[in-house]
């Protein structure tokens, strides 16, 4: 069962202690799997929704939010995702001051490693719990290459993923 | 130029969150189009440094803008009606998306097309990752081969401890902060001297 306090204390906390739409992705992987209370295929669910869906990416967190806990999840995680960001007018004020200090430059510069390096860890996941083969290696390499032409808008490669996907399975 | 009445940055916010199909990249654009180009309320230097601000605060950086912007524009009110604005269309509809996918999730065809979806999700997300590392091994190749090295380490030694030896993120993230940040304070302190004496 999932208990209401704790499940938006997480939510709460992934977004409070990373930057970015997807910075609370690997620690919510973490805590949300450990109690049982979504799986791999919910969270790729919403990526891939929170693609699709107009506004900043990090709303997938309400995609997740509905998907693990009906409405009052996905409300749960609009405000879970809100309030974070803003300290924004705290940090704003803080950096005028030591932003140029050597220390705080590198931690942020760890940190925004550390993301990416786990980020690698949870996407190889969805990937192992969707079933690796040759069709979806493709569509990895395919997608990832349509990407990089900045060309092609995220919302066509998702669609034509999906029209692989019931053409080839 | 004039600040604008309260019902006009609502509707102005209310259309950028409604347009703001295709991620960050274009809903940024969408933003400094409106605030700096079209309105004038702030400069394109304060722009940009409001943007690299986001970069370090916590959570998601388009709120994070949208938030200061707002703060500059009309104080705790400009900063209600602009989250509102920005996040009632596009919340909205990320709802209804979920919802009905939820209900069609059982079908047959539907698991054939997410079984196509997630790897170009993950597809997408290299590329994230990609976006994300490259402007930070920039950084550090400029600074030197030890800088450089000191990222990869970092970069690699982080996914490695969750990987094979499922130590705790937020452990991950913090220690690998805070190694960083002693070696830039040691960095720079020691090359401090070396540039006095040449």
């Amino acid at each position: 069962m999932i208990h209401p306090l704790i499940y938006f204390w997480l939510l709460l906390r992934a977004s409070l202690i990373t930057t970015g739409g997807s910075g609370n992705l690997p620690i919510l992987h973490q805590d949300l799997l450990a109690l049982g209370w979504a799986t791999d295929r919910q969270f790729a669910e919403a990526l891939a929704i929170g693609q699709i869906s107009p506004g900043p990416t990090g709303l997938w967190v309400i995609c997740l939010g509905y998907l693990t806990y009906g409405l009052p999840g996905s409300l749960m995680a609009l405000v879970a995702i809100t309030l974070p960001p803003l300290t924004v007018l705290a940090v704003d004020r803080l950096y005028r001051r030591i932003g140029d200090h050597p220390a705080v430059q590198g931690f942020v510069h760890g940190l925004s490693l550390a993301v990416a390096g786990i980020f690698l860890v949870v996407i190889a996941g969805l990937l192992r719990n969707n079933g690796v083969d040759g069709r979806s290696l493709v569509i990895v390499l395919v997608s990832l290459g349509l990407g990089l032409t900045r060309r092609v808008p995220v919302i066509l490669i998702i669609l034509l993923a999906a029209l692989a996907g019931i053409l080839l399975y | 130029m004039s600040p604008p009445s309260a019902w006009q940055l609502l509707r102005i916010w209310f259309g950028l969150g409604l347009q703001s199909f295709g991620g960050g990249a274009a809903t940024l654009y969408l933003i400094r189009q409106a605030v700096v180009e079209r309105h004038g309320w702030i400069t394109e230097a304060e722009f940009t440094r409001d943007w690299s601000i986001c970069q370090v605060a916590p959570g998601i950086n388009l709120l994070g803008v949208t938030i200061l912007i707002g703060w500059r524009i009309a104080g705790p009110l400009g900063v209600a009606l602009t989250l509102l604005g920005l996040l009632l269309p596009s919340v909205t509809i990320t709802v209804i998306l979920t919802a009905l996918y939820s209900r069609i999730q059982g079908l047959a065809v539907v698991h054939a097309a997410l079984r196509g979806i997630v790897p170009a999700t993950v597809g997408i997300s290299l590329l994230l990752v990609l976006q994300l590392v490259r402007p930070l091994l920039t950084t550090s190749r400029g600074e030197g081969r030890s800088s450089l090295l000191v990222s990869w380490l970092l970069l690699a030694g982080s996914a490695l401890l969750v990987a094979l030896g499922h130590a705790p993120v937020v452990v991950v993230l913090s220690g690998t902060g805070a190694v960083s940040a002693l070696f830039q304070w040691y960095r720079r302190r020691s090359s401090v001297p070396a540039e006095r004496r040449s």
